[in-house]
């Protein structure tokens, strides 16, 4: 509609400067295209504020904070994307319980419990170091301090 | 001596490649354990599908044991789950709860009607806020409730014979008597 209208308008003005047509619909095909751009952008920055508004915070820690734990949970149904960039309905609920759960002021911590006690250690996507963890963490110093003789040995 | 010592890469790598092999062809990934196994039910509230008055709680399903069903009509698993459910409701007499994920109640009540309703209530989790406070990522789902209103038990997917028989049905006769 808007780009229909400012195309006529721009014939209007080629239309009565005949002596400077060409020139002029050469200009007036760069400002469609111009036109065009904006649009384009305009609409990606509403975009954008919309995804902003979906949960929107009044304390920038809490959004913060939102942020970050969203891309440290493990979406379960598509395994290796955490819950922010994911949009499978699932990651969608996570989201929204963890939005929920840093609203009621639940610190990182007691949000990561709960998570873990549901769906468990697995969903984080950094494994915390515990029992269950510790091989996991401690393996890679093992196996250097283990071959770390025959390295010697090579000199 | 020297022999051992040129075999030895060969068991680790040989070690390594079982590992590795069996992790590729035999994990179940999406078979994630939950750690609410032997604690309480989490506290629900749903409203009931067949009337919105009634409500579906977890104090309903204690003091004898129950399954929890979480399933929807647009569940396709659930459809190849659902005779069996029937099955254990009538011929097993053990009663199962459902709660109806994510569905529009409207299809829900025509899909029981058509099928058989295997459930003694129906909750209906539109939001799938039930769903997240008992761990669930898929449907269907089945918990098996204590009557003491623990969790026992949760078995992702479709319940099939196997199943029922070897595991679930042995869990149930353990945790209370049923008919």
């Amino acid at each position: 509609m808007i780009v229909a209208r400012i195309k006529s308008a721009l014939w209007i003005v080629t239309a009565q400067a005949p002596f400077r047509k060409r020139r002029l619909v050469w200009i007036g095909k760069g400002a469609n295209l111009l036109l065009l751009w904006i649009l384009l952008i305009a609409i990606f920055c509403l975009n954008m504020a919309h995804a902003e508004n979906l949960h929107p915070f009044t304390a920038p820690d809490d959004a913060s904070r939102f942020q970050q734990l969203t891309k440290e949970i493990r979406c379960v149904v598509c395994q290796n994307q955490n819950i922010a960039d994911s949009n499978a309905p699932l990651a969608n609920d996570l989201r929204e319980k963890v939005y929920q759960m840093v609203l009621e002021k639940k610190s990182n911590k007691e949000i990561k419990e709960y998570l873990v006690k549901r769906y468990g250690e697995f969903i984080l996507l950094q494994p915390r170091l515990n029992k269950l963890t510790f091989f996991l963490w401690v393996f890679p110093f093992l196996a250097l301090a283990g071959i770390l003789p025959f390295l010697l040995r090579l000199k | 001596m020297q022999t051992i010592k040129k075999i030895i890469p060969f068991l680790i790598l040989f070690a390594l490649l079982g590992i590795l092999g069996k992790e590729l062809f035999y994990a179940k990934p999406n078979e994630i354990p939950s750690a609410l196994l032997g604690e309480d039910l989490p506290n629900f509230q749903l409203p009931n599908l067949f009337s919105s008055k009634k409500v579906v709680a977890q104090k309903d399903l204690v003091g004898r044991v129950t399954l929890l069903n979480i399933w929807a009509t647009w569940c396709y698993a659930c459809s190849i789950e659902h005779p069996l459910l029937l099955k254990i409701s009538e011929k097993y007499h053990v009663p199962i709860y459902g709660i109806d994920y994510k569905d529009d109640p409207k299809d829900a009540i025509a899909w029981l009607v058509k099928n058989g309703n295997p459930y003694v209530m129906v909750g209906k989790d539109r939001l799938g806020n039930v769903a997240i406070d008992l761990g669930v990522y898929g449907t269907p789902e089945t918990f098996v409730i204590s009557p003491q209103g623990k969790i026992v038990y949760r078995h992702i997917g479709a319940i099939d014979q196997k199943a029922w028989d070897e595991i679930l049905y042995p869990l149930i006769k353990k945790y209370g008597n049923i008919a």
